[in-house]
């Protein structure tokens, strides 16, 4: 399965954020998006995620040479300011987003084997949204997004709110979900990106453009993602 | 000092510029033509900077001519004591009020946080010497009026002259007092947030002020010019003391926190109206819910806010029984009120749109519907599916219609009631009409709130908003409903208009709204 990206188009005003995005994000890997601030990551996801209309192009799933639309269900997006509906309960909320995904989730498990599998304690299982701080929230966000299993997950700079003990959970978490899952990551930070993606995708001027790592050591890899990224 | 206030002044221009052309950015239509480089234009630059004056030398008199006419001037008729003597007496204890409510210093507003906080600027040389620009626009801008209303009711011209200082003395000597407050317990207090005493000794001013009269007691000429020569004496060593203070940096510390400044703009900050639905959220063990789904995530939602849902209509109900109830007790002993009340009854239906208008809670749960679940909700695709959209618009609007059946279904028994009680009517048909009319009414106000909602959601993922045609929408329903204050129709005619009009409306709107919704409901870009 492939998640393909042809000649996407978005511009704000006059000014051209993604100029022609070409690209193919295969199952099984996790790619890590690298860009300068205000090169167009948020806005490439919002557009993936249908938060904003595109002005051209297509994006879509191929699935066995069959290509169809991505829908609803096949994306998840977890965003850097994470968003949970805070009059609920983690409990509660995690009830809905099973409920509503009812036929879709294959072996479901029980909530608590959920909260168990993301680490989130026993007291605080029960606790209003509105109350759990921005890292637990990220987790939630996370937590929900995956439990449906959506084919292509978009992680928007997920890790930066988490402590290094959690941050490495979420790493081993996503290691171990990604064969099932096109997983595209965003970060800022290119020890991270090196660390977790299979694959390193840089968005600069407008376009997308993989980093080839073959026969590079580490050192050399970064000096060339930097390099890339300064071209202007 | 002055260069300090200058470089202040000018701040404050410059945003007070930008925040213009931002809402001539923000009207429809016109904001599809206009490019972001707006901003640097020239020639809207000048237009702006020339309202930004405008406004800033008309500000200094509006407010003060209305405060004039309307808590001074137009209460002088409700007395018969010497108008001159009136017109010193509300004003001296008025100016009391005045002064313990507004004393600019105090007040968090968004230039001095930005200004202080955000730009560093020296706190002592830019509170002061915006202090002192307030008192000098205060004596200006009182100067025309009392002169001119002084002249009117007579009173003595070196009062007319003095009443201007006399307010600058009282704000000084609250302000003195402020520090001399802070200095003793380092609490700075915040003008936005009075205490009670605050309000105690303003409860206690205003019955001075509109009482007193009432028996007879009013101050005369000399006892104003003792309080007068009191005022300026304190007021100087006030000023001494203001002057020399230091400390202004850590007392605005205080005052100037996020929280304080940004609950100044209650109609435009979103954050505070998000921190004010937080507020709304409570937990209480026995809010569960056994349904499934989207009416499970719902009836959480509801009883989560029952603070604003069903505890504010049971509220609701129970004041509306007690009115009902006064006008019948009051229908039974008077018939002169008997005769009136059947009278209205039958001409004044329309003015019930207006009541129902403003008794509607759709339009502040919708508000809370967004600020504490859909902002969060709408990022996740899966919530934006048609499914789920409209499984959960169909519960919130039985939700709404059920909720606000409740006090709409008192006041048309109520009517009909009073009606009966009031004489009667030749057409039986009335008593019907009254009832029916008005659940019409109070279901039409939840349809179209809820729909508006959602064909129209007007906020981003930052909870600003992004669409005024919403605002629009909401102002025209607001001008709508209370033009109909001032129109008189017979109830039977009326009352099936408003019938068939709700039924038509509300069926339109749901089958446009379940078109549509799936594709507009969605956080703005």
């Amino acid at each position: 399965m492939k998640l393909v990206v042809k000649n996407l188009k978005k511009s704000f005003e006059k000014k051209e954020v993604l100029k022609d995005i070409n690209f193919e994000f295969e199952k099984g890997k996790i790619y890590g998006l690298l860009g300068r601030n205000g090169a167009g990551k948020t806005t490439f996801f919002n557009c993936l995620n249908e938060d904003i209309e595109i002005d051209a192009g297509e994006f879509y799933i191929e699935d066995n040479n069959n290509k169809r639309k991505m829908e609803a269900e096949d994306i998840g997006y977890v965003l850097s300011t994470p968003n949970v509906p805070e009059f609920l309960t983690a409990r509660e909320f995690l009830k809905f987003f099973i409920d509503i995904n009812k036929n879709r989730i294959k072996n479901e498990k029980t909530i608590d084997e959920y909260f168990g599998f993301m680490k989130i304690e026993q007291e605080d299982r029960d606790k209003l949204l509105k109350d759990y701080s921005h890292g637990m929230k990220n987790k939630m966000q996370m937590l929900v997004n995956i439990i449906a299993s959506p084919n292509v997950l978009l992680l928007d700079e997920p890790l930066t709110s988490f402590d290094v003990v959690v941050a490495e959970e979420m790493k081993q978490m996503l290691r171990e979900i990604k064969k099932d899952h096109i997983i595209i990551f965003s970060t800022h930070i290119m020890e991270l990106a090196l660390d977790l993606c299979d694959e390193i995708v840089i968005l600069n001027k407008g376009m997308l453009e993989e980093i080839d790592k073959n026969n590079l050591d580490n050192q050399h890899l970064k000096n060339k993602i930097i390099e890339a990224l300064k071209e202007e | 000092m002055i260069e300090t206030f200058i470089t202040s002044f000018k701040l404050k221009n410059t945003y007070r510029i930008n925040s213009i052309i931002y809402s001539i950015k923000q009207l429809p239509i016109i904001k599809k033509i206009l490019p972001n480089s707006l901003y640097k234009n020239k020639g809207l630059k000048i237009f702006a900077n020339i309202i930004s004056i405008l406004y800033e030398i008309l500000s200094i008199f509006i407010g003060k001519i209305i405060y004039i006419v309307a808590m001074i001037f137009m209460a002088l008729s409700w007395y018969k004591t010497n108008q001159s003597d009136m017109f010193i007496h509300l004003f001296t204890f008025l100016t009391l009020c005045g002064g313990v409510l507004n004393t600019y210093m105090l007040n968090p507003t968004k230039d001095k946080y930005y200004a202080i906080v955000l730009m560093n600027i020296n706190a002592r040389e830019y509170g002061l010497s915006n202090y002192y620009y307030q008192l000098l626009k205060l004596i200006i801008g009182f100067l025309p009026f009392t002169i001119l209303f002084g002249m009117i009711t007579e009173v003595p011209l070196w009062i007319q002259i003095v009443l201007p200082f006399f307010v600058v003395a009282i704000k000084l000597i609250v302000m003195n007092y402020s520090i001399y407050y802070f200095k003793k317990t380092n609490k700075a207090s915040n003008e936005n947030l009075p205490t009670k005493f605050v309000w105690g000794f303003v409860g206690v001013c205003l019955l001075l002020a509109y009482g007193l009269p009432a028996i007879n007691i009013v101050l005369n000429k000399n006892i104003f010019l003792v309080i007068f020569i009191i005022s300026i004496i304190i007021g100087i060593y006030s000023l001494i003391k203001i002057h020399n203070f230091k400390d202004y940096k850590k007392m605005y510390k205080q005052i100037l926190t996020e929280n304080n400044v940004y609950m100044q703009e209650k109609n435009t900050g979103t954050q505070a109206i998000k921190n004010v639905s937080l507020k709304q959220i409570e937990l209480n063990e026995n809010y569960t819910s056994n349904k499934s789904g989207f009416a499970y995530f719902h009836d959480l939602f509801v009883k989560r806010h029952s603070k604003i849902l069903t505890k504010a209509v049971k509220k609701q109900s129970i004041v509306i029984l007690f009115i009902f109830i006064a006008l019948i007790i009051g229908i039974l002993i008077n018939n002169g009120l008997k005769d009136r009340i059947n009278k209205i009854l039958m001409v004044y239906l329309p003015y019930f749109v207006f009541i129902m208008y403003c008794i509607n809670r759709s339009s502040s749960v919708t508000q809370a519907m967004f600020m504490n679940c859909d902002y969060s909700m709408l990022t996740y695709r899966i919530y934006r599916t048609p499914k789920v959209i409209l499984g959960i618009f169909k519960e919130r609007l039985k939700t709404l219609i059920v909720i606000n059946l409740l006090p709409a279904t008192l006041i048309g028994l109520g009517l009909a009631l009073l009606l009966y009680l009031s004489g009667g009517t030749n057409n039986s048909l009335n008593y019907a009409i009254l009832i029916i009319s008005i659940i019409a009414m109070s279901v039409f106000f939840s349809v179209h709130y809820l729909v508006m909602y959602y064909l129209l959601q007007p906020y981003n993922v930052s909870t600003e908003m992004k669409s005024s045609t919403y605002t629009v929408v909401q102002g025209i329903t607001y001008f709508v409903c209370w033009y109909m204050i001032q129109i008189q129709l017979p109830t039977f005619s009326f009352g099936i208009a408003t019938i068939v009009f709700c039924i038509l409306y509300s069926l339109i709107s749901l089958f446009v709204a379940y078109k549509y919704a799936p594709k507009t409901f969605k956080l703005r870009a």
